[in-house]
């Protein structure tokens, strides 16, 4: 070969302008990266290796009006798994131990991409958390994380105030686009009315990861967020109350609301069958939940507003309210009662089979006698008697601080024409509504409403279960606002005749049973016919008569007779809420209950001036068609 | 020259390479800092192999000259043996067999078959009774070369394999290979990239008529050759579908690393954030975020690179390429001025294979070289690889020391 001085000097040049040119090119790429977009890479280098962490913030607490917590938070531990660093295999062997659906657990990862844990398993057992931590070193990306999952005082039960919290759903998160994917929300009751409240707002924390995303440590406290304590929430009532008003109502089906006729303020709340709201919180039973939702006496529903009934005689203070107001009857006016009521072909008869005599509108509230009101009924019309229904508040919602609040139903003669055309609808269906009967369907809370507007003589509030919140953002108290509303048709003279008359029903009318000793009250029974069984029992209170603080209504399901089951109960919590103990009494038995009540039921007080028998069957209030 | 017993050694060589390995000493040092209690065996292996490869180089300059040219053809076939042993007794590591174990040392034989084949090659050329532009000995220059890259593509090692086809191409420049011939062998090359794109491919072979048309030979020859190209520019979509998908990946994210993130392209990605987020004057030594928390894939191995990008900056990478040129550099030179023809080829096939090393690899952090798996000489870990180049500098020491021999 040439091996000449001359060629392979240019042979070195050649390759040597070739060797320049690759490390030209080399440099120039990192120029280009180091450079012109170093901002770019820095950003993206920060990102790499600082995780953003969410700080949940406290739930706020819920306290009862003296003071005491009646929810609180405590931690729970849920299984999470940091999906960019979890094996396959692993996440199997996780699923497997903890009865996970591997397929299910695998999509929710795919969701995202990287270092952030997605909680799989909610509140797990403390053997579970004790067997991750064992076994860390063999599950890489598995982790448990502390979640706060509501605690109820020992005690506390009211779900249907309280509501339960879970895990946001999609749809919720389209609602509302504050909610992230995790996020643990308010589902029903206080929980969700007041979620925005409850939940404070997150934080943020910062802090530098490895690449197999273990946490080393905290970037800088000063760029962290803290979390802001979520608002808590003192409640109107006096959870003592409540749970004696619950324990009032045990193995019953209703309800029982009693409101602070001053503010409005729920002073106790109850819907019965219910649920312990312990099986809501943190990790649900699959079977707890199906066996919630398929009960057939419905634990879930909130019977206290959610639930419309008939009203029965309770409802008979609206005809009589109407018919005064309007002039079309004095108080004076007087009908007799045979026993029976003939409309056309009809014949209807009053509870009481005998017949009442002949009784003005006193008489005829005092007695809950039907076929009074069923001619009082008659002679008003639906017109007026529609007008005068919405003017207690029937119809409509009562705006109470609660989600998914029921407004019944008040026909008018809209209604009617619509349902039975113009003239498909007869005399027969407005007699039915004078004594609350028919197409009418009213909740427990309006019942309680409009107690408390006749106690107020038509001023009334808004009902609402919280007194007020507390911000901690602020650090300030936020009062609930009482809304004061007032219904201007109707006089006090007309308030003053039906107040009366509705003394009389506990001075030894219907509701004598009642009465509580010692306090002068009003108040009015109530028994709805319904299609399915026993009709249901009412009963609706306030006291004291002269300067009213409190009003309760009562209503227990196929309950028969409202004087017999509803009132005893009425007048337990009254008692209780006014004496702090109950009040032995004088008629019945010492070791009397209410199975012993229903009996002294069947008899009339002695200090009865009716002429009527002492002893009665109760007979449903009305025989129609 | 001096006949006593003095240290034979090219200083500006020595200086040069004893430059490189102590930037790849500290780097390995900051690289694998995170691997708790691995750290200080892996930085303490390549001490120690960086120590033993520098005694190699101060002895092998006292080994004769001519040894190396008596030793080039019985090593070259030792070599070749140990290459067909790894298919019968390799390790396996990754799904590759690329290992072969002697108790607990483990050797890759691809890379003493690079110093064995570069030593074949110059042995083989300079003779004088060789004329590489004869076809018999072309031919057999093309064998002894790609015999070695056939076995190591086989293994499958797709980056040191084409490292064995850089040597062709310089090996054969500095032989005198003629101009039409030494195009005949590159131009395929461009063939095989082009013929992707159908346009491109058009253009090409117009450009290759050309040239064929103003070569002047005979128009048996140029018929073939024409013919050949467009054999090639069809049958290479064809083979790219033969290769494993990795190797495809590896090649097409090259291009395009953000289509594949999370996987090919994940260590592209990362090795760019490195150095980009390094900035002019990096992060400070130990302080890359990147490496530190071990964003980089293989940081302390093929991306040790980046290492150096995201904690020293352009100013450390500038500092380190200029010495890798310098000693390119030197190397031609020395190369240009030995009298002796074989180690004027063997020179010029370390410089090759060291550049093509480095161009791949440093190309490859900053993503303008796909992902093959070559190391960084001096610089990356690895025992085997560091002593193997360091072997072959010793090599071109004793050269150096003896270039006035013949």
């Amino acid at each position: 070969m040439d091996f000449s001085k001359s060629s392979l000097a240019i042979k070195r040049w050649i390759y040597t302008s070739l060797i320049l040119l690759f490390f030209i090119i080399l440099i120039f790429g990192f120029i280009q990266l180091q450079v012109s977009n170093k901002d770019v890479y820095v950003l993206k280098s920060l990102n790499n290796s600082i995780r953003k962490s969410q700080l949940y913030a406290v739930r706020g607490l819920i306290f009862d009006s003296k003071g005491k917590i009646v929810v609180d938070n405590r931690p729970s531990f849920s299984l999470a798994i940091i999906p960019r660093v979890a094996k396959p295999y692993t996440i199997k062997d996780i699923c497997n131990r903890f009865h996970l659906d591997y397929t299910k657990v695998k999509q929710e990862l795919k969701k995202t991409f990287g270092f952030r844990p997605i909680v799989v398993a909610r509140d797990i057992s403390q053997e579970s958390v004790i067997w991750l931590e064992e076994n860390r070193l063999n599950l890489p990306g598995i982790i448990n994380v502390i979640e706060p999952k509501r605690y109820y005082a020992p005690g506390v039960k009211s779900p249907h105030i309280f509501g339960y919290v879970g895990e946001v759903t999609q749809n919720e998160q389209k609602q509302n686009p504050e909610y992230e994917q995790g996020d643990l929300i308010g589902k029903k009751g206080l929980e969700k009315k007041y979620d925005m409240r409850l939940r404070g707002s997150k934080g943020v924390k910062f802090l530098t990861v490895d690449a197999s995303g273990r946490e080393l440590g905290k970037l800088d406290i000063n760029r962290d967020i803290p979390p802001v304590h979520g608002n808590d929430l003192q409640l109107c009532l006096d959870y003592e109350q409540q749970a004696f008003a619950e324990s009032l109502m045990t193995e019953i089906n209703g309800a029982l609301v009693a409101v602070d006729t001053k503010t409005g303020g729920i002073l106790a709340l109850v819907s019965k069958p219910d649920y312990d709201p312990r099986n809501l919180s943190g990790k649900i039973s699959s079977d707890v939940w199906s066996q919630l939702l398929n009960n057939e006496n419905h634990p879930l529903y909130d019977r206290a507003l959610q639930n419309g009934y008939p009203p029965g005689s309770t409802f008979k203070m609206v005809p009589a309210t109407a018919a005064l107001q309007e002039n079309i009857i004095t108080p004076n006016w007087k009908a007799s009662c045979p026993g029976y009521f003939r409309l056309g072909r009809k014949v209807i008869h009053c509870w009481n089979l005998k017949g009442h005599g002949t009784l003005n509108l006193t008489q005829a509230i005092k007695y809950s006698c039907n076929v009074y009101f069923l001619q009082l009924g008659l002679k008003i019309g639906l017109e007026t008697w529609s007008k005068y229904s919405e003017l207690y508040g029937f119809g409509r919602k009562t705006g109470i601080d609660l989600p998914g609040e029921n407004k019944g139903l008040v026909p008018s003669v809209e209604y009617f024409d619509k349902r039975y055309g113009k003239n498909g609808w007869t005399k027969g269906n407005l007699a039915n509504l004078a004594i609350g009967q028919g197409e009418l369907l009213i909740t427990p809370l309006q019942i309680a409403q409009y107690a408390m507007i006749i106690a107020n003589k038509g001023t009334y509030y808004t009902p609402h279960l919280v007194k007020h919140f507390y911000d901690y953002k602020t650090q300030s108290f936020e009062n609930y606002p009482i809304i004061e509303k007032r219904v201007n048709e109707i006089s006090t003279e007309v308030y003053d005749v039906i107040r009366n008359g509705m003394k009389e029903v506990v001075e030894g009318g219907t509701g004598w049973l009642g009465k509580v000793p010692g306090i002068e009250m009003a108040g009015k029974t109530g028994t709805a016919e319904n299609p399915h069984g026993e009709p249901h029992a009412w009963f609706m209170a306030f006291a004291p008569y002269d300067d009213p603080e409190i009003a309760i209504s009562v209503i227990i399901e196929n309950g028969g007779h409202g004087g017999a089951t509803a009132a005893p109960i009425a007048r337990k919590f009254l008692e209780k809420y006014f004496f702090g103990h109950l009040i032995p009494r004088v008629f019945a038995k010492p070791d009397s209950n209410t199975v012993e009540e229903k009996k002294d039921s069947l008899i009339l007080p002695m200090d009865i001036i009716n002429i009527q028998p002492l002893k009665i069957i109760p007979q449903k209030e009305i025989h129609n068609q | 020259m001096k006949k006593s017993f003095s240290v034979k050694i090219d200083p500006f060589l020595f200086f040069l390479v004893l430059l490189l390995v102590t930037i790849g000493l500290f780097a390995v040092y900051s690289a694998t800092q995170t691997q708790e209690t691995e750290q200080f065996n892996l930085f303490n292996k390549q001490l120690f192999f960086a120590f033993l490869g520098l005694i190699v180089i101060l002895f092998t300059a006292y080994i004769p000259f001519k040894v190396f040219e008596k030793i080039a053809i019985p090593f070259y076939f030792f070599s070749l043996l140990l290459l067909v042993f790894v298919y019968i007794f390799g390790t396996k590591g990754q799904g590759i067999t690329r290992w072969l174990s002697f108790g607990s040392i483990k050797i890759q034989p691809a890379e003493i078959a690079k110093l064995a084949t570069i030593l074949m090659v110059a042995k083989y050329l300079s003779n004088k009774e060789v004329n590489i532009n004869r076809l018999k000995n072309l031919g057999i220059t093309l064998l002894i070369i790609l015999t070695p890259f056939i076995l190591i593509a086989k293994q499958p090692d797709l980056g040191t394999s084409l490292v064995f086809l850089a040597l062709l191409i310089p090996i054969l420049f500095w032989a005198n290979l003629n101009w039409f011939t030494m195009f005949v062998i590159v131009a395929p090359i461009f063939t095989m990239i082009l013929s992707f794109n159908f346009y491109a491919f058009l253009v090409w072979m117009l450009i290759i008529s050309f040239i064929l048309f103003i070569s002047h030979r005979k128009t048996l020859i140029l018929v073939v050759v024409f013919f050949f190209h467009i054999l090639v520019g069809m049958v290479t979509p064809q083979l790219w579908g033969q290769l494993k998908p990795y190797q495809q990946k590896r090649i097409s994210t090259f291009a395009n690393p953000e289509s594949d993130p999370k996987g090919a392209g994940y260590q592209i990605i990362q090795s760019k954030v490195a150095i980009g987020s390094g900035g002019i004057w990096g992060k400070g030594y130990m302080e890359g975020s990147q490496t530190q928390l071990r964003f980089l894939p293989a940081q302390h191995t093929d991306f040790i690179f980046s290492v150096i990008g995201e904690e020293k900056g352009l100013v450390g990478v500038i500092f380190t390429l200029i010495i890798f040129l310098l000693l390119l550099l030197y190397l031609l030179y020395l190369g240009s001025i030995v009298k002796s023809p074989f180690a004027s080829l063997s020179i010029v096939g370390v410089t090759t294979v060291l550049l093509s090393h480095i161009v791949v690899n440093v190309g490859m952090t900053v993503g303008l070289a796909p992902v093959t798996g070559l190391p960084l000489p001096f610089i990356s870990y690895g025992g085997s690889f560091l002593l193997s180049t360091l072997l072959m500098i010793a090599v071109i020491n004793n050269f150096s020391v003896n270039r006035f021999e013949v």
